[in-house]
């Protein structure tokens, strides 16, 4: 993985310097709320409801043993010993405070990590594949171009103020696990005819206020030409963006309201006028990043292991958790794991700081000391020998990281909600627990199937709720917590946006709705190989509707 | 964020975010702040709660507290309830921590 | 209001704002707006002293960059430190135009923009604080290196980082002869 040099250690160094020097000067008193407040924004600072939230950027979700170990000690000197992973491959803190905030920064710098950039109106942190460097089915590691995205877009002097956020993901496979189709930019890389790699790229996608799939402005970019590109991009949406509404500043807007055409023709302007400049990537360039993410020392193995065929066999829980929570890797030999932190009843994506050491240690033994984060807020080991994995699942077992539910109807994507978020209507966390008790028989989970249950707490959609298979919205009506459902969405390669099924419901009986929808779609579905996706797509929204509300 | 309603004559406190710990504090009666809503100065109508808030807001500009505002309560209970379901939470505590073991 | 040039405050602005109703004096520096400059090209082309234009942030500045070259001062306006179209606006005009007069920020400029000004392609700052020649001063020493190239000659991370690697190369290949 990617190892600091001295250049970028300087940077963060000076980055936390920076930022002491500026909260000294709000605190005497000569910079106001309203000119500090983008300041700690672009430092991942945040006032929420209870205390500030610190929302630490995990560069493409890739950390090492030792930045978790570090994020687990952070947690308990700044925090109440826990950490909440995101929806953007990131972690936060709920429980901070501004005095000590340069502190915690300075404790992240000493493990190579920093807080920049994940917040304000600047391009943020840039997300991949969970799976990235392991999958069998890439073309090639997006974290290549993450790492290259990320160095340009750090403290990039022009587009520190853009009229809103800006998001980035990158994926290497056909098999989208990065939701790039929903991003400000989104990245595919794959072959053209003359079997060149290079980026698909998409522009507009978001999700939000006003949701959108993304539009493909290019089919085909050739690799070097990458930051040219994107600065192309950024900067016509810098200077034409939206900076009227903050509801319509995002980039879809503007893709929206000038159209796909036009907005080609500026973005293709403006990077014929650069693309042989100083942005263009030599290939020893892009060869010095590409040496930090070698794939490790994988050992040459074949056939299926004794231990693990035997373990599959013999223990009930391992087989489930193995068919569940394991996903083929590109090494014959290894397995990729997924580490749910989605416990039924427990909230999801957060991790104890007891839990992200033992994660350090496990890594560590079986799995190169290297730990993925995924947009669905869970974990990853990349690269588990087959014959370690019964020795894997005991070992996560131990320590409550082995529910067998990963992609299940209790794998529920979830932001803070009104718990701790400023901005939400309701609370999100107690209704995916809720939900995901009624979903704790292994027997019935199973048989559903791939079900992705996302939930907001606002319309700013930061738990994806439109591309849930269900989708989940907290709304305040006159002061009660009630929730809007839709169905349909999807955040892969086929994105799609959801439907609402009809006027929000209280609490309890959204959960209830949850039940008869899926009761309904086992009674619809073709077999037990459809999943609810599937079914829904084919029969479409009206019997889903009926059977929830319908009059008792 | 849910809008806040619009105060009368109604029972109200100052609520306010501590700038360097970033807590939830509430104006007392004797112009300071506290954590607890129980200490909170409690005002039942239009001319106290501006008279409350721009003390607060005076407390704002000497970088004490940031954005102050008014919130309507039930004082009829002990101590104070607030009305809206957000405040409830910024009072009490996130509802999902209660029943999570420190770690 | 102060005016910052080369990081050093300037006494008296050179230039003599013109409102858009107000006669042109006879000579001097005068600044114009974009509007005044649209409507009399001509007259305030056959000046010979130094010409001065404020632009707005919403102006697309592909249709003015060709005439960029006439003028000694350009004023880029930023109405709220959090709109940033200057910034584009000043990087096309040094990068894309080759402009090498003046470019003035102005408005709601603060210091801890003025690293990201810099950075651009601006070389001169109205700035509200008497000390702003020591704000300016700390604000572009903040950072000791760069990620991405501008037209402002410092370099990238990357270059640097391929310098060293070649330096290295040559030695070893030295080393080896």
């Amino acid at each position: 993985m990617y190892e600091y040099d001295d250049i970028d250690q300087t940077l963060v160094d000076e980055r936390v310097a920076q930022f002491r020097d500026q909260v000294a000067r709000r605190l005497s008193g000569e910079i106001s709320e309203d000119e500090f407040k983008p300041l700690r924004l672009q430092n991942g600072l945040y006032l929420q409801l209870h205390a500030y939230m610190l929302r630490i950027a995990i560069p493409y979700g890739t950390l090492s043993s030792r930045q978790l170990r570090g994020l687990a000690q952070i947690g308990c000197t700044y925090d109440r010993g826990w950490g909440h992973f995101t929806t953007r491959q990131n972690l936060q803190y709920n429980w901070i405070k501004l005095e000590e905030t340069a502190d915690a920064l300075a404790d992240l710098a000493k493990i190579q990590m920093h807080a920049i950039q994940t917040s304000g109106n600047c391009i943020r942190n840039t997300t991949t594949d969970q799976f990235a460097g392991a999958a069998h089915d890439e073309i090639e590691d997006p974290r290549v171009w993450c790492e290259i995205i990320r160095q340009w877009s750090t403290f990039h002097p022009e587009f520190s103020f853009l009229p809103r956020k800006f998001k980035i993901a990158v994926t290497g496979s056909p098999n989208d696990r990065a939701a790039v189709r929903v991003h400000d930019i989104g990245l595919r890389m794959h072959k053209n005819a003359a079997g060149e790699i290079g980026f698909e790229v998409i522009v507009g996608g978001g999700l939000g206020r006003t949701p959108f799939i993304g539009k493909t402005i290019r089919d085909f970019l050739p690799k070097q030409d990458l930051l040219s590109y994107l600065e192309a991009i950024l900067r016509v949406y810098n200077q034409f963006g939206r900076r009227d509404n903050l509801y319509k500043a995002r980039i879809k807007i503007l893709v929206h309201e000038i159209g796909i055409e036009a907005m080609r023709e500026k973005v293709e302007a403006e990077f014929a006028a650069s693309k042989d400049g100083a942005l263009k990537l030599p290939q020893d360039a892009i060869d010095q990043i590409a040496a930090q993410f070698a794939p490790p020392a994988f050992e040459k193995l074949s056939g299926i292991s004794a231990e693990y065929a035997n373990a599959f066999r013999t223990d009930f829980e391992f087989g489930l958790w193995a068919r569940r929570n394991t996903f083929k890797h590109k090494q014959p030999g290894y397995s990729i794991v997924t580490i749910s932190l989605k416990k039924e009843g427990a909230p999801p994506g957060d991790a104890s700081a007891e839990q992200m050491n033992a994660v350090a240690d496990i890594a560590d033994r079986y799995s190169f000391g290297e730990i993925r984060v995924t947009h669905e807020q869970n974990l990853v080991l990349a690269h588990v020998k087959q014959s370690d994995l019964p020795a894997v699942f005991k070992a996560l077992k131990a320590y409550d990281l082995a529910t067998p539910n990963v992609g299940l109807a209790s794998d529920i994507i979830a932001c803070p909600g009104l718990d701790y978020c400023a901005l939400a209507n309701a609370r999100s966390i107690p209704i995916a627990q809720q939900i995901a008790l009624r979903f704790k028989n292994w027997e019935r989970a199973h048989d559903i199937g791939e079900l992705k249950i996302k939930i907001s707490g606002c319309i700013n959609a930061c738990g994806h709720h439109h591309v849930g298979h269900i989708g989940i919205l907290g709304v305040d009506k006159a002061g009660e917590e009630f929730y809007q459902i839709t169905l349909g969405g999807a955040a892969d390669e086929q994105a799609a946006i959801g439907d609402l099924i009809g006027p929000a419901l209280n609490t309890r009986d959204a959960v209830d709705a949850i039940d008869t929808l899926v009761e309904t779609y086992l009674r619809l579905r073709n077999s037990s190989d459809e999943r609810f996706l599937d079914t829904y797509r084919r029969v479409g929204l009206a019997p889903f509707k009926e059977a929830v509300y319908a009059v008792a | 964020m849910a809008k806040a309603p619009k105060l009368n004559s109604q029972p109200q406190v100052v609520t306010a975010n501590h700038l360097l710990s970033g807590d939830v504090v509430y104006l007392t009666k004797a112009a300071s702040w506290s954590r607890r809503i129980a200490d909170a100065a409690v005002v039942a109508n239009v001319e106290a709660g501006a008279a409350l808030l721009a003390e607060a807001e005076t407390q704002a500009k000497k970088n004490i507290v940031i954005a102050p505002y008014l919130i309507p309560v039930d004082a009829s209970v002990t101590p104070p309830k607030p009305i809206q379901y957000r405040e409830v939470l910024r009072a009490e505590g996130p509802s999902t921590e209660k029943a999570r073991p420190a770690a | 209001m102060p005016l910052l040039k080369d990081g050093r405050l300037v006494g008296e602005d050179a230039f003599q704002p013109v409102a858009d109703d107000a006669a042109l004096p006879e000579s001097g520096a005068v600044l114009v707006t974009y509007a005044r400059w649209q409507a009399e090209k001509e007259q305030l082309s056959g000046r010979n002293d130094p010409l001065g234009i404020v632009l707005p942030n919403t102006l697309d500045v592909l249709d003015f960059g060709a005439e960029a070259e006439r003028f000694d001062l350009i004023v880029l306006t930023f109405p709220k430190f959090s709109d940033g179209r200057a910034y584009s606006q000043a990087r096309l005009l040094r990068e894309r135009f080759g402009y090498r007069g003046e470019l003035r920020a102005t408005g709601h400029v603060l210091q801890d923009q003025l690293w990201a000004m810099q950075r651009s392609g601006f070389d001169a700052f109205e700035i509200p604080r008497d000390d702003a020649a020591e704000a300016f001063a700390k604000a572009i020493s903040t950072f000791s290196h760069v990620y991405q190239p501008t037209g402002d000659g410092r370099v990238s991370a990357l270059k640097q980082r391929l310098a060293i690697q070649n330096k290295d190369g040559r030695r070893k290949q030295e080393a080896a002869e």
